[in-house]
C-alpha cells in the first residue's frame, strides 16, 4: 500500500461552514438587485449611472486608501456593497458628482480611516447618506415623480415625496384603487417620487427574504424595527391608517433591511438586535414626527450604531449555567425584558388598530353649525364629530351636546351615534330614532318625543339637525362628484354623481335697510329622481346669525319652493334672516332651471 | 422536547460508515501503550524491558490520586518503556510491546452478582475511563457517595462521521443495558435515562424496546454540539449544570455509551479495558467502518488496514468538529480515540483567516453563551480581565464559533488560548 504523504495539518474543527465573506457580500448585492431594478425602471437610466458612479467612487477610493496605506488591495466586494446602498440612497436626478462626494466620505472617512471592514463603528452609507444631506440639502431633497417612460427620458418633472409633501405628493388612485389603498399600494408598489432604490417596498421585501433564508441578516432587526416603527407612528400620529403609509414611505423599510442589519454596525447578541431595533423605530418616527426632517431612518441608523459598542460590552448573553454571586442561576433578564417588549408592542398595536383606525378628512367645503371634524374609518365609513346645544327653555337651561356619527362609507346611512357630552340627569337622545337610517328617513322623521316629562325631545331634536348636517358635510367634501357643464347666472360649478346634481352658487342678500350686501355662496345638491333639493352647504354667508334656514328647503320640489312667498319663508324677522332665505330660494330656483338644461343636454 | 439553545449543525456525513458491523482491527505487530491516556497522573509502569506479557496483563498501575491502569492489548514483549509522539504533538512516556501472535489471554476473573462496591472496585481495577474522548477514570466519576440520583448515558454521538456508538448502541445493546445498570449500582442512581441523537432512529427504536423500568431513552435533537456534557444533561433531565460545577451537583453522572460497555466486559467477561471500538471513515479511506481496535496501534498500521488513499488531504484523530489533524503516523491510539478519519479536498478546506466583519454568528452559535469575537479581540489586546468578563473560562472547546464564522477565523484556538492563559494567571 501507498503510503499517505500528502496530508496537512490543521486546526479543529476540520469540517466549516460554506459561507465566506465574499459570499455574503454577493448574497447581499444579489438582494440589492431587484430595488436597482425597479429604479432604473422608475427613475430612468441616469439613476443607474448615479449607482454605478457610485459604486466606482467607493471601490477606487478604497483601493487608493489601500495603496496610500500601503495595505493589501481588498476584494471582498463590501465596497461594492456600500456604494450600492449608498448610490441607492441618492435622489435620482442628483448631480454626477453626488455619489463621487458620498462614495469617497462613505468609505474612507466613515470606513477605512477607523480601521477598514468590520472596523467601523457606523454605517458607512448611512453616514454618507446624512452627510450628503447637511451638505448638498437642496439638492438631496430633490425628488422627481416615478413615471417608466422615465427610463430613457432625460427631462422629468420634479415631485415630493409622501414624506414631504403628504397624501398631495400621491396619484389619486393606483391601479385603479382609489382612496386609502390606492395610497398604500402605490408606495408599497414604489411608483411614487422618492431614493432610487428605496421606494418599492415588494423589491426591498424581495431582498429581506432572500437574505433572511441565506441567513444573512437576523430578521430580528427589520421585524422589530418596523415592529416598534408602527406602534411609535400609532403613538405619535394617533391614526392607524398612517401606519402602513409612514412604513411603506421614506427610507424606512430599505434602510431596516439592508442598512440597520450592517453588520459591524450592529450588535452582536440576539437580544441586543431587538433593544437596538426598538432603538431604531422610536428614533425613527420621532424625528420625522418631530423634527425638521422628513426622514429619519439614516439619522436614528447612525444614533444607533453608536450605542452598539456599549451594548455589546455590558449586554451579555447569559451563559449556559452561569449564576449569580449568591449561587442561584442567573436570570435572562435582557431576553425575557426584550420579549415581552416586543409582546406588548404587538399587542398594543393589535389593541389600539381598531381603537384608531382612521385617516382625517379635511373638510374643505362648507360651513358647518355642528360638524367640527371628520375622519375616515379604515375599512370605510366615516366619523363626524358634532358639537351643538339644546335649550330647554321651561328651565331656561342650555345642555351642550357632542356626538360623534359614522356614517356609511357612502354617506346614505347612520351606522351609529356616539354619545360624548349629553344631559348626566337621563335626557338622553333615542338613538334608535337615527341608527341604521338614511338620510330620506331622519329628514322625515317629526315625531322626535320620547318622553314629555324628561323633555329629551329637545335633545333629540338637536340630534337630528346635527346627523342632517352630517350628511351634508359628507355630501360637500367626500361625495365623488365629477364636473358637468351648467349654465346660470350664479351657478359658479355644476357637477354630478348618479341621481344627485350640486351646483355651487354666489349670490347677495341685499339688505337694502341696511345698505349692506351680504355675499353668499352655496353647494346646492338636487336629488333629479326624486326631483327635491336634497343638501344645502353653506359656504358663505353672514356670520352674524342671518343664515339661511335649511329645513325650509331641503325635501322640497321644484314647485313648492317656487311657490314660496316671503311670508313663508320668514324664519325670524328680527334678524333679517328671510333676506337669505328668499335669495337661496332663488337660487334653488335657478339650479332646478339648470338640472332641467342639463338633463335636456344630456338627453340630445 | 427541552434541548440546549443555539450550536450548529454540520453534515453528518455518518453514512460512510453506520451500516457496516463492527469488524477485527488490525494486528499490529508493535503497540506503544501512552502511559497517561486519561485525565489524571501518568500511570506507573510494573513491567520490565523483556519481560513477556499476555493479553489483558496489567502492565501499569494507576497512580496516586487520579488515575488508571493500563493492560496490554496484545501477547508479546515489552521491549522499552520510552518517549514517543502523541497527537498533541508532545513526547510522551510510551511502553512498547512486540506481538508475538500468540494471543495468550490473562484476564481478570468474572464478578458473580456483584454489589455496588465490588462493580466500582472491578471498573478501578480494569483501568476504564470515559471512552467519548474527555478520558476521565470512571470509578472516580462514578464515586459520588449516592449525591446523584440520574445516570445520563451519552449515545448522542454528535460529532460528524463517528458511528462507534451508534454501532455499539445497535449490535451490544442487551451488553449495553446491562453494563448501564452496573454503572447505576456503582453510581446509586436510581434511574438511566440514554440520550440518543434522532439521527440515530433504528437505535432509539431498538434501546426504547429493550429497556424498561429504571432505564429510558431519550430522543435528542439532532444539533452539534448535543452530547456535550452540560448539554446533554440539560436535553435528558432538564437540569442546568452550574458554572464551575459537575454534573454531579445537578444530580446527574454522564457516562459514554462505550464505557458502559466497557463496564460491561470488565464485570461479567472480566475483559479489562485494553481495546475499543473505532470509526475509520472519511471519503478517502477505502474502507469505512467500526473496528475493535487495540490499544497503542499505531495509526499506520490503522491506515494500511482500512486504506486511506492518495486523495487524503488531512487526516484526523477523533471528530472532524473537535479532533486533532494527525501530523505523522507514528502516532498510537487510546483509550479515548474514537475515529479515524481520512478526509479528502472537499471534505476540509484549509482556511485562511481574514478580518472579523462583525457578524456576530459565533455569538449566536456559542452553546455555552459565550462572545468568542469579543474574547479574541481582548486576547489579542492582552485584556484577559475582559476574556474572563466574556465568559472565556466556560469555553468548552466545541468549536462551533471557528465553524459558523464567515471570516474563517481561529476563534476556538483563541478562546482556548484565553481560557489557558487566564487559568494560569489566576485572572
Amino acid at each position: 500500500m501507498a503510503e499517505i504523504t500528502n496530508y496537512k495539518v490543521a486546526a479543529s474543527p476540520h469540517k466549516l461552514d460554506r459561507s465566506n465573506t465574499r459570499r455574503i457580500m454577493l448574497d447581499v448585492l444579489i438582494a440589492l438587485a431587484p430595488c436597482l431594478v425597479c429604479g432604473v425602471l422608475f427613475y430612468g437610466l441616469y439613476a443607474l449611472m448615479l449607482v454605478a458612479i457610485c459604486v466606482a467612487a467607493c471601490f477606487a477610493s478604497e483601493q487608493v486608501y489601500n495603496l496610500i496605506r500601503k495595505k493589501p488591495f481588498t476584494f471582498d466586494l463590501s465596497a461594492v456593497v456600500t456604494g450600492v446602498i449608498l448610490g441607492l440612497n441618492l435622489p435620482p436626478r442628483a448631480p454626477w458628482y453626488i455619489p463621487i462626494v458620498g462614495g469617497v466620505f462613505a468609505i474612507v472617512v466613515v470606513k477605512m480611516i477607523f480601521g477598514g471592514l468590520g472596523k467601523n463603528f457606523a454605517n458607512p452609507a448611512a453616514t454618507a447618506r446624512v452627510f450628503l444631506l447637511l451638505a448638498y440639502s437642496s439638492v438631496m431633497t430633490q425628488y422627481i415623480g416615478a413615471d417608466l417612460s422615465n427610463v430613457l427620458a432625460g427631462d422629468v418633472t420634479t415631485g415630493a415625496t409622501y414624506l414631504g409633501g403628504g397624501i398631495a405628493a400621491l396619484q389619486d388612485s393606483f391601479l385603479n384603487i382609489g382612496g386609502y389603498w390606492g395610497y398604500v399600494l402605490q408606495l408599497l408598489f414604489g411608483y411614487v417620487g422618492g431614493s432610487i432604490g428605496e421606494t418599492c417596498k415588494l423589491a426591498v421585501l424581495a431582498g429581506g427574504v432572500y437574505l433572511t433564508a441565506r441567513r444573512v441578516i437576523d430578521w430580528r432587526i427589520p421585524v422589530v424595527y418596523l415592529l416598534t416603527a408602527a406602534a411609535m407612528v400609532l403613538v405619535c400620529y394617533g391614526s392607524a391608517s398612517e401606519i402602513l403609509l409612514q412604513l411603506f414611505s421614506g427610507g424606512l423599510m430599505f434602510g431596516a433591511v439592508f442598512m440597520a442589519t450592517d453588520y459591524a454596525t450592529s450588535p452582536k447578541w440576539r437580544y441586543n438586535r431587538v433593544l437596538y431595533a426598538i432603538g431604531l423605530g422610536v428614533i425613527t418616527v420621532l424625528i420625522r414626527r418631530y423634527g425638521s426632517y422628513p426622514e429619519g431612518t439614516s439619522l436614528a441608523i447612525l444614533i444607533m450604531n453608536l450605542f452598539v459598542p456599549i451594548m455589546d460590552k455590558y449586554l451579555l448573553p447569559v451563559r449556559f449555567g452561569q449564576t449569580s454571586k449568591s449561587g442561584k442561576p442567573k436570570p435572562q433578564v435582557m431576553k425575557w425584558a426584550m420579549r415581552c417588549v416586543c409582546i406588548a408592542l404587538a399587542a398594543a398595536i393589535a389593541v389600539a388598530v381598531p381603537l384608531v383606525n382612521y385617516t382625517e378628512v379635511q373638510l374643505y367645503t362648507g360651513r358647518f353649525s355642528y360638524v367640527t371634524d371628520a375622519k375616515r374609518e379604515f375599512g370605510g365609513g366615516y366619523v363626524f364629530s358634532v358639537e351643538g346645544e339644546a335649550y330647554l327653555d321651561q328651565y331656561d337651561y342650555t345642555q351642550p351636546l357632542a356626538y360623534e356619527i359614522k356614517l356609511n362609507a357612502e354617506g346614505d346611512k347612520v351606522l351609529s351615534v356616539r354619545p360624548i357630552t349629553q344631559s348626566t340627569m337621563g335626557y338622553v337622545a333615542n338613538l334608535a330614532f337615527f341608527e341604521g337610517k338614511t338620510f330620506d328617513e331622519i329628514a322625515a322623521l317629526t315625531d322626535l318625543s320620547t318622553d314629555a316629562e324628561t323633555s329629551a325631545t329637545y335633545t333629540n331634536t338637536a340630534l337630528r339637525k346635527m346627523i342632517l348636517e352630517c350628511f351634508t358635510a359628507y355630501d360637500a367634501n367626500i361625495a365623488d362628484y365629477s364636473a358637468i357643464s351648467a349654465s346660470g347666472e350664479h351657478i359658479v360649478k355644476a357637477e354630478r354623481c348618479g341621481d344627485l346634481y350640486r351646483f355651487t352658487l354666489s349670490g347677495v342678500a341685499d339688505l337694502a335697510e341696511y345698505n349692506y350686501q351680504q355675499p353668499l355662496a352655496y353647494a346646492i345638491t338636487i336629488d333629479a329622481a326624486a326631483g327635491k333639493v336634497k343638501y344645502i352647504t353653506t359656504i358663505n354667508e353672514s356670520t352674524y346669525g342671518y343664515t339661511v334656514d335649511r329645513e325650509i328647503f331641503v325635501g322640497k320640489t321644484a314647485e313648492e319652493i317656487a311657490a314660496m312667498t316671503d311670508e313663508t319663508i320668514a324664519s325670524d324677522i328680527t334678524t333679517g334672516a328671510t333676506i337669505t332665505n328668499a335669495a337661496v330660494r332663488d337660487l334653488i330656483g335657478e339650479c332646478f332651471a339648470a338640472l332641467e338644461g342639463a338633463a335636456k343636454g344630456g338627453a340630445e | 422536547m427541552k434541548t440546549f439553545t443555539k450550536g450548529v449543525h454540520p453534515a453528518g456525513c455518518k453514512d460512510l460508515s453506520e451500516r457496516e458491523k463492527i469488524g477485527a482491527g488490525p494486528e499490529p505487530a508493535h503497540v506503544w501503550l501512552a502511559l497517561s491516556q486519561h485525565i489524571g497522573a501518568p500511570a506507573v509502569p510494573v513491567v520490565e524491558p523483556g519481560q513477556r506479557v499476555l493479553r489483558g496483563q496489567l502492565v501499569a498501575k494507576k497512580a496516586e490520586g487520579l488515575s488508571a491502569n493500563i493492560y496490554s492489548p496484545i501477547a508479546g514483549v515489552v521491549k522499552e518503556v520510552a518517549g514517543h509522539i502523541t497527537i498533541s504533538g508532545k513526547k510522551k512516556d510510551h511502553i512498547r510491546i512486540e506481538n508475538d501472535f500468540t494471543d495468550e489471554e490473562m484476564l481478570l476473573p468474572r464478578l458473580a452478582e456483584p454489589d455496588g462496591a465490588a462493580v466500582l472496585a472491578r471498573i478501578e481495577e480494569a483501568g476504564i475511563v470515559g471512552m467519548g474522548g474527555a478520558g476521565f477514570p470512571t470509578a472516580a466519576k462514578l464515586a459520588v457517595g449516592g449525591r446523584a440520583d440520574v445516570l445520563v448515558v451519552n449515545g448522542a454521538e454528535c460529532e460528524p462521521y463517528i458511528t462507534c456508538d451508534h454501532r455499539i448502541m445497535l449490535e451490544y445493546a442487551d451488553d449495553l443495558l446491562r453494563g448501564i445498570r452496573f454503572a447505576m449500582l456503582a453510581c446509586g442512581a436510581k434511574r438511566a435515562v440514554i440520550g440518543i441523537e434522532k439521527n440515530k432512529r433504528d437505535a432509539i427504536e431498538l434501546l426504547s424496546a429493550k429497556c424498561g423500568g429504571d432505564i429510558s431513552v431519550r430522543p435528542l435533537r439532532t444539533r452539534y454540539p448535543q452530547g456535550a456534557e452540560k448539554q446533554l444533561v440539560y436535553g435528558c433531565t432538564g437540569r442546568t449544570i452550574p458554572e464551575g460545577k459537575l454534573p454531579v451537583d445537578a444530580g446527574a453522572v454522564v457516562v459514554n455509551v462505550h464505557t458502559a460497555l466497557s463496564i460491561f466486559r470488565a464485570v461479567e467477561l472480566g475483559e479489562p479495558c485494553y481495546r475499543r471500538v473505532m470509526t475509520v471513515s472519511g471519503k478517502a479511506a477505502k474502507k469505512c467502518g467500526n473496528f475493535w481496535v487495540k490499544n497503542g496501534t499505531p495509526l499506520r498500521d490503522l491506515a494500511g488496514f482500512c486504506g486511506g488513499d492518495e486523495n487524503c488531504a488531512r487526516i484526523v484523530c477523533g471528530g472532524p468538529m473537535m479532533g486533532d489533524a494527525v501530523f505523522s503516523l507514528k502516532i498510537c491510539t487510546a483509550k479515548t480515540s474514537s475515529s479515524l478519519l481520512f478526509l479528502d479536498e472537499s471534505e476540509c478546506e484549509s482556511k485562511v483567516a481574514s478580518v472579523c466583519i462583525g457578524c456576530g454568528r459565533c455569538v449566536q452559535a456559542c452553546p455555552m453563551g459565550l462572545s468568542p469575537t469579543f474574547i479574541e479581540e481582548a486576547l489579542f489586546k492582552k485584556d484577559y480581565a475582559e476574556a474572563k468578563r466574556y465568559g472565556a473560562l466556560a469555553c468548552i472547546g466545541c468549536g462551533c464559533c471557528s465553524y459558523v464564522c464567515p471570516a474563517k477565523r481561529f476563534l476556538a484556538q483563541s478562546v482556548k488560548l484565553a481560557k489557558k492563559i487566564i487559568g494560569e494567571r489566576k485572572i
